[in-house]
């Protein structure tokens, strides 16, 4: 009897020099981050201590402090609802002249496509920052800097939805002697509402999760009444205030979900 | 002879203006709310325009000098945050996974759900006290917050893979931990490595505002320009922070595109 032929496969060829490449790339770039940013694991260990005491006065949470939440809570949602209300309106002629397939030219769609790369660069707290100086303090600012953030991150989005639609009704509308706007209006719009809705909502639940820390650079909201409690270090009223926004945001992230889920 | 015969479809009256007077009262409500008078909205476009008359000039000397650093300062800090992120979501991701770890998957799910909550900038709140002013807090923040959100996709790319190899990898008698190394890993590893990618350049405008409550970078910078109304510097940050984050975005997405293309 002969022994079993045992087949091993050969391993597959590897890289070694793109993988080696990478392996230093990345381990380069964490270590002069590291160092830039101050990273040390002991540093952290030591100062656990004072972490701990941190816990210590921000438990048990001041749930006294709740009743004075309700309004800024209100003005939160207002402001995430304005915000996504009229970004979501103006993202759209946004997006349709950033869809290859729609826009009216080739040098409308280079502008308006940078146009969104550009918006899109800045995070929701710069828009607060800026429109806190252009109109003063207060709600207003945060609900333009949302609005402006919404468009943003819809345009984007909707627009690649755009890109994907059926070309054969639009050119139907054409073909029909309709002009762009109808064309846009019966022919595109329609295939992709479904989308919009989904990444409306989406944008709503990143709005209400920014309006909450707006106030952090006084754009309205309990962000303000956060950063208050925060600069005279009541901590007990700084963990009720996070709770609640925690909560907020959980519920408002599940109920747009279910939505969503419905929607798809 | 007769007329033209016009059809037209029939208009419905559906859900969706339902929805649009829903949303619509909403909006009202809300701007109703805002104190807002019909007197100062009219102002207000002119007001933007003033202000951003302001910004003209852009004070570039400021930029090289001061804003630039801080920016790498911010970039250094979404990095480290998401290593920290990738190296604590990669196993958090297989243990989520449905497929492979019935029961432990749901309680990670719950546990990654609860993070994803929390906006980076409430936890930087905690963080600084703890480990001190600084961009190391921001880094901190970052990593944790970003852990929630890498775990839930991990899980679901984990989910979506093609259970075969793993099977036979268990089939030739390997461990569970041979199947992970062998089976599940050179599947997933791609699109997770996307995903890491993508959460970078989130973020990097994560890190950017987390200056604002003293953890380093540029949002701090910006904070003050514009505290102490010095709007050419502002413009300066604005300026370099919207081209870095450009270039960034450029190159992360074309090394995306490689990877998944494979």
């Amino acid at each position: 009897m002969s022994k079993p032929l045992a087949v091993v496969p050969s391993p597959p060829p590897r890289n070694w020099w793109l993988w080696g490449t990478t392996a230093i790339l990345v381990i380069a770039m964490t270590w002069w981050s590291g160092v830039g940013i101050g990273f040390s694991l002991s540093e952290l260990w030591c100062n656990l201590a004072g972490g701990h005491r941190l816990l210590r006065e921000s438990w048990p949470p001041a749930f006294a402090f709740l009743p004075r939440l309700v309004r800024p809570f209100l003005e939160t949602l207002q402001i995430a609802i304005i915000g996504t209300v009229i970004g979501g309106v103006l993202a759209v002629p946004v997006a349709v002249l950033a869809a290859r397939n729609l826009t009216l030219g080739p040098m409308t769609w280079f502008v308006d496509r940078n146009f969104m790369n550009i918006l899109r660069t800045l995070p929701d707290l710069f828009w607060a920052m800026l429109f806190a100086t252009a109109v003063g303090f207060g709600p207003v600012a945060g609900a333009l800097a949302l609005s402006v953030f919404t468009i943003a991150v819809i345009s984007k989005l909707f627009s690649e939805s755009l890109e994907s639609i059926d070309m054969a009704m639009p050119e139907a509308v054409r073909a029909a002697g309709g002009n762009w706007l109808h064309m846009v209006q019966f022919g595109a719009l329609p295939q992709a509402i479904s989308h919009y809705i989904s990444y409306a909502l989406y944008a709503f639940e990143l709005n209400v999760r920014a309006s909450m820390v707006l106030g952090l650079v006084g754009a309205g909201g309990i962000g303000m009444i956060l950063e208050t409690q925060r600069a005279n270090f009541e901590y007990e009223r700084v963990t009720v205030i996070i709770l609640a926004v925690l909560v907020a945001v959980l519920i408002i992230e599940k109920l747009s979900e279910t939505l969503r889920r419905r929607l798809a | 002879m007769n007329d033209r015969l016009l059809l037209k479809p029939q208009r419905q009256i559906g859900w969706a203006s339902w929805t649009t007077f829903i949303v619509a009262g909403l909006f009202l409500v809300s701007v109703l709310a805002l104190d807002l008078s019909a007197e100062r909205l009219i102002r207000l476009p002119g007001q933007i325009l003033e202000v951003m008359s302001f910004f003209y000039p852009a004070d570039m000397a400021y930029g090289w000098s001061a804003v630039l650093p801080a920016i790498i300062e911010s970039i250094q800090i979404a990095w480290v945050g998401t290593i920290i992120a990738a190296l604590l979501s990669l196993p958090l991701a297989l243990f989520g996974a449905r497929t492979l770890f019935p029961r432990i998957a749901r309680v990670v799910k719950l546990i990654s759900a609860t993070a994803r909550a929390f906006p980076e900038i409430l936890l930087a709140i905690y963080f600084v006290p703890i480990v001190g002013l600084g961009p190391f807090a921001g880094a901190l923040a970052i990593g944790i917050s970003s852990v929630g959100m890498l775990t839930k996709l991990g899980a679901e790319v984990v989910e979506s893979i093609d259970m075969g190899p793993v099977e036979a990898v268990q089939a030739a008698g390997g461990s569970r931990l041979a199947a992970l190394r062998y089976a599940v890993l050179p599947q997933v590893l791609p699109e997770l490595v996307a995903h890491w990618l993508f959460r970078f350049e989130l973020n990097i405008r994560a890190s950017a505002v987390l200056g604002v409550v003293g953890a380093g970078g540029v949002g701090g910078v910006l904070l003050n320009t514009l505290r102490y109304q010095q709007f050419e510097k502002a413009a300066a940050v604005l300026v370099l922070t919207i081209l870095v984050v450009l270039v960034i975005d450029m190159a992360s997405g074309e090394i995306r595109r490689r990877i998944i293309r494979g």
